[in-house]
């Protein structure tokens, strides 16, 4: 009994101490987001003359004059955000679509084969600095420079093995029978892939979604160097700078407010994490 | 789950079968065709412009005539209010709208840092007034080195997205050579920026900041001279004077030497005084950070010491030398007086602490002296002084002089695309943007783009304006660092000399390296630099810069037989 | 289950990832490998389609640049340490939030924040962290080791900025191990347990014989996803130590970044990439065999 309580005790030790440490730089962050300029470079945790100049500046630009050293007028954040909002929903969705079908078709009947699967990790083993200049020169003869369909198709290949690999994992542990079950019960095997697997893999679906929704937002270099005019939010954050060095105030406050859209996803994910076996197969 | 390989196993690139080739060159084919459709089709549109147009309250109330006049000058002199400068500029673009070679309503576009789009903004809002017919849009990069990948980016797939790249001086040699930079001398021949005579960006940075091999590829923008900025009120203290008289025995004095600075430095961190933040006041701060401005405190003393950087008959690097160590020697024993910070933090550092008072000799751009001066949180507004960077002592003909020289770093010039569609009226912008009036009313406008031309300091027109912008004792010593400042490494490969440099001179001052070692790593990863562009390449620009280099330094190359 | 896959799932499981990846990246690829067999950088000027060739001349310099090799260690090091430290408190972390109490989503909404955020501004909070002014100098002063506290310059030291760049990783990353592993536990049938807690094992058994084999596969998924993109570490190393002191913390990605982006090296940088695509394609392969092997 007492080793019970011991244990216990111990983990929900450990979870605060986790919580405490996820929390503190987040803390520090909002912090820094109301501190006037002076301030960004002191150690306090709470600002001493807080302050919503930071977060004006992201939505009204036109409010110079609060930063000494003549920043530079930028549009409103609003413009890269809903941008950044189509392409990473837009990647996401073509990379899990086409992850879940290569994933079911691997796991199943090893079409593709297991050599091409480990071979999509390749799109992962690449640092990313030398594959500038030839995409560079591929998306320019395309057209497909400053324009969104360029960046969503870029993070749909990158990503897509992520959605392969996450996928194979949660569907290979679905027992064969159920779909047997049904294909016996003449059902065709489309509907076996969506009435069957996808309730199932319901949490593998919503995970690797997430991880490629993310990887699209915040993802930097391709984005920079992409775009020229139409910039997605991670570019437009990496221009709150002035001549005197980077605004971190103003850049803490576009990172907060651009991780709500993932906070709010990730929230209401979490239903989905939990699988449908407890819900059995009825039928059969 | 079929344990053997199935036969319907298809490795993606090594099987032989011949369908699972086809499939995949196939989908690549048809992949790229409905690529470029989709992006044909979906491209963005040619922007319709969005400059700046707030209602300008000038004095300005002359019309614009109607008839374009042409560039020779008529008896009625179009534009009184305007410079010659600005004045030729205005009516060439005039002639080429006329004559058809730019089509009114076309738009030129800017790739620039953020820092600089106050200045910008301000120069699209003048030119808008006299020229209309023709829009500028601003491309604007966070940071600097965004602006640089852009550029080469741009050198590479030669699209036309700009027509004019505000870049820094260091880059020119690599922007030249990529085939971005358009060789501009003979517009400077047509249009006269006037970089002769008495409203000319001083020499010798007018030069060395737009020449590259003897041909004009930019104009320059901005002076980024490094002064000396210290402390009058520490110098200037009786008490302190006394103190330092006993223990050194010489007076306190702005230091004309490394070695007074060494010893002013050492005087006052060992008072250790507190600023009013509670920070602790070094007695010096010089660059040694490793982002990228290790070089410029390391090769100013390398260069006052009589140095070369390279051999003028052979390219050889010269950094393994006397005058290599004698720098290296200088900066670590200013080290325990410099903040631990200065090796790790980023160059912003070095003006956060001097304007909170926590530094007593220091160097930086001209924006150190207009922030200590006016911004908000400075508490050394009074009490900053500038005078020229010390120097080395050598002997020149048997007399001992100081040699002083200034270094220019980085620089913001303008160039113009060699893939623009208007490349004339892009020039035109830029000798407009940098005319002596309307020049003055851009760089007074904003921060980084600072004073060149030297009628902004001498000239009683313009004096006052500069003068309120900058502090009069400023504008003195900041000429005269000017007159003796020196180039970057403009030439090919400039940025991956300086980063190597740079490398080598923080790790020495971490402690990570020793001299001997960083000198010799440096010569060698000189040199295959150079052998990769082909050195007499190198050696052709090289020549060319060392010629512009300020007289004090050619001096001391003469004397050491760098230099014939 | 058919050997043969059905015709929809046939074509529906290859045809659209070869369209995305062979449209999208095939082309770029062959470019790069081409790149890194002649000499070429925009500063020659000479169009890229002209010029000259270089055969194995770029992978030979590759193969004799220290600081290259330095950077592939080092970075090798970095994952070997970030990588089990993650996975461990991760699945720990994923364990003890299988039992529900109230507030659980919210407090996993908290957990996995750090994703939220780009690696970017990540790195910016724990650069002004590990300033002497920052909170970290500060709060150690308070209750470890005293007044000297304000004296740790973390970046100055190789060892210590090495250590600073881990905790930015650790900070960030755990939560995605956490997260894959979560739903991993979660996804463990609760009869089983019920099966095995009515037989009398106890919560360790049950761990290390129910629940831990059945999500092995996901952990090996996990451990491969995580160990590549550690690899390529280039946020927090950029940002908080560029690379330094000297290049002492210089991770392999930051260094192909300089050479491809600041010295415009673009051949030298090519090869070096594709060596290193091929060292880890190497060690991944054998490490995937091992791993996940069985299917």
């Amino acid at each position: 009994m007492l080793r019970r309580i011991l244990t216990n005790a111990l983990m929900w030790l450990v979870l605060i101490i986790a919580v405490v440490w996820t929390v503190i730089p987040v803390m520090w962050m909002i912090s820094l987001s109301f501190k006037t300029y002076g301030e960004w470079r002191t150690p306090s945790l709470l600002p001493r003359n807080p302050t919503l100049d930071n977060y004006i500046m992201l939505f009204s630009p036109q409010a110079l004059g609060i930063f000494i050293a003549y920043t530079a007028i930028l549009e409103p954040i609003v413009g890269p955000l809903s941008r950044t909002l189509i392409i990473s929903a837009t990647a996401t969705v073509i990379a899990v679509m086409i992850g879940f079908f290569t994933a079911y078709g691997a796991s199943r009947y090893n079409s593709p084969g297991p050599f091409t699967l480990f071979f999509t990790l390749l799109t992962r083993m690449l640092p990313p600095a030398t594959f500038v200049t030839p995409i560079v020169i591929y998306f320019t003869t395309l057209y497909l420079i400053d324009n969104i369909i360029g960046l969503i198709l870029l993070y749909a290949a990158t990503t897509v093995t992520y959605a392969i690999w996450i996928l194979k994992g949660f569907i290979d542990a679905i027992p064969v029978e159920w779909e047997e079950a049904a294909l016996l019960e003449g059902a065709s095997p489309l509907q076996v892939l969506f009435k069957v697997i996808i309730p199932i893999a319901r949490p593998g679906l919503v995970v690797a979604g997430l991880f490629i929704f993310l990887m699209a937002w915040t993802e930097l270099l391709f984005a920079l160097v992409l775009t020229n005019l139409n910039v997605p939010l991670s570019v437009q954050v990496s221009k709150y700078v002035t001549a005197v060095g980077a605004l971190w105030g103003v850049q803490a406050a576009a990172a907060l407010l651009s991780s709500i859209i993932p906070l709010v996803i990730g929230y209401l994910i979490q239903r989905h994490l939990i699988t449908g076996f407890t819900f059995g197969l009825v039928r059969g | 789950m079929g344990g053997e390989k199935a036969s319907s196993e298809k490795p993606k690139k090594f099987d032989p079968d011949r369908r699972q080739f086809v499939i995949t060159i196939g989908s690549a084919i048809v992949a790229l065709g409905i690529g470029y459709a989709l992006g044909y089709l979906t491209k963005p549109v040619e922007r319709i412009t969005t400059t700046v147009t707030k209602t300008v309250t000038q004095t300005v109330t002359q019309t614009v005539t109607a008839a374009p006049p042409s560039p020779t000058p008529t008896p009625v002199l179009e534009y009184p209010e305007l410079s010659d400068v600005a004045r030729r500029a205005v009516l060439g673009v005039k002639k080429l709208i006329a004559d058809g070679v730019v089509p009114k309503g076309a738009t030129l576009r800017i790739l620039h840092v953020a820092g600089s789009k106050a200045q910008l903004e301000k120069a699209i809002e003048l030119w808008s007034k006299y020229v209309p017919e023709i829009k500028v849009e601003l491309i604007t990069m966070g940071t600097e080195p965004d602006v640089y990948t852009k550029a080469m980016s741009e050198a590479v797939t030669k699209t036309g997205a700009y027509d004019i790249v505000t870049i820094f001086s260091t880059w020119l040699g690599d922007l030249v050579e990529a085939g971005l930079a358009k060789d501009i001398t003979v517009y400077f021949s047509k249009y006269d920026p006037e970089y002769v005579g008495p409203n000319a960006p001083i020499e010798p940075l007018g030069s060395y900041t737009t020449l590259y091999k003897g041909k004009r590829y930019a104009l320059t923008l901005d002076s980024d001279v490094f002064t000396l900025t210290y402390r009058k009120d520490l110098l200037n203290d009786p008490k302190y004077k006394e103190e330092f008289k006993a223990t050194y025995g010489y007076d306190l004095k702005v230091p004309d030497t490394w070695e007074e600075v060494i010893n002013i430095a050492e005087f006052f961190t060992n008072k250790k005084l507190t600023s009013p933040r509670g920070g602790r006041v070094w007695g010096a701060y010089f660059y040694v950070e490793p982002a990228f401005a290790a070089y410029i405190s390391w090769t100013n003393i390398f260069l006052e010491a009589g140095g070369i950087l390279f051999d003028l008959e052979t390219m050889d690097p010269k950094v393994d030398s006397p005058e290599g160590r004698y720098a290296f020697d200088i900066l670590l024993k200013l080290k325990p007086f410099m903040p631990p910070e200065a090796i790790s933090a980023a160059w912003a550092d070095l003006y956060d602490k001097y304007i909170h008072g926590e530094s007593v000799l220091t160097a930086a751009w001209p924006s150190l002296t207009k922030m200590a001066i006016s911004s908000p949180d400075s508490v050394v507004k009074e009490v900053t002084g500038t005078a020229l960077m010390p120097g080395v002592k050598l002997e020149i003909g048997g007399k001992p002089t100081i040699i002083r020289a200034s270094p220019n770093p980085v620089n913001w010039v303008g160039i113009v695309s060699n893939y623009s569609k208007y490349p004339e009226a892009s020039y035109l912008f830029l000798q407009f943007m940098t005319a002596p009036d309307i020049g003055l009313e851009v760089i007074l406008s904003g921060v980084i783009l600072d004073l060149f031309r030297e009628s902004w300091f001498k000239d009683p027109k313009y004096r006052p304006k500069a003068a309120a912008g900058y502090g009069a004792e400023f504008l003195d010593a900041y000429l005269e660092s000017i007159k003796i400042s020196y180039p970057d490494f403009i030439i090919r490969g400039g940025p991956e000399y300086a980063s190597k440099l740079t490398t080598a001179v923080n790790a020495v001052m971490a402690g990570t390296m020793d001299p001997k070692t960083a000198l010799s790593t440096v010569a060698a990863e000189w040199d295959s630099i150079t052998k990769k562009y082909g050195r007499d390449a190198q050696l052709e620009a090289w020549r060319a810069l060392a010629q512009l280099f300020p007289e004090p330094i050619k001096m001391a190359w003469k004397a050491k037989g760098y230099m014939k | 289950m058919p050997e043969k896959p059905p015709r929809p799932i046939k074509i529906l499981s290859s045809l659209p990832l070869n369209l995305l990846l062979n449209g999208v990246l095939i082309i770029p690829f062959i470019i790069m490998i081409y790149l890194a067999l002649v000499k070429w950088s925009p500063l020659v000027g000479v169009n890229w389609w002209n010029a000259p060739f270089g055969g194995v001349v770029n992978f030979q310099r590759a193969l004799s640049d220290s600081r290259f090799i330095e950077a592939l260690g080092r970075t090798a090091l970095f994952v070997a340490i970030v990588v089990p430290l993650e996975l461990l408190i991760g699945l720990l972390l994923a364990y003890i939030l299988q039992k529900p109490f109230r507030g659980k989503r919210f407090v996993i909404s908290l957990l996995i924040y750090p994703l939220m955020l780009p690696p970017v501004v990540v790195a910016t909070v724990f650069y002004l962290f590990f300033q002497p002014y920052g909170p970290v100098n500060n709060i150690f002063l308070q209750y470890v080791i005293g007044p000297r506290a304000l004296n740790i310059y973390w970046f100055l030291d190789p060892t210590l900025a090495f250590i600073t760049i881990i905790v930015a990783d650790t900070w960030q990353w755990t939560p995605f191990m956490f997260l894959i592993m979560y739903s991993g536990l979660s996804a463990v049938p609760k009869r089983l347990i019920e099966a095995a807690e009515v037989l009398g094992a106890s919560e360790w058994t049950i761990f290390w014989k129910v629940r831990l084999p059945l999500i092995k596969p996901l952990i090996s998924v996990a451990v491969i996803l995580r160990s590549l993109e550690a690899f390529k570490v280039f946020d927090y190393v950029y940002v908080m130590t560029g690379g330094g002191p000297g290049t002492s913390t210089e991770s392999i990605s930051l260094y192909i970044y300089r050479l491809a982006i600041l010295y415009s090296d673009i051949s030298y940088a090519a090869a070096v990439s594709l060596i290193v695509l091929a060292i880890i394609f190497i060690v991944s392969y054998f490490a995937v065999k091992i791993l996940v092997g069985r299917r």
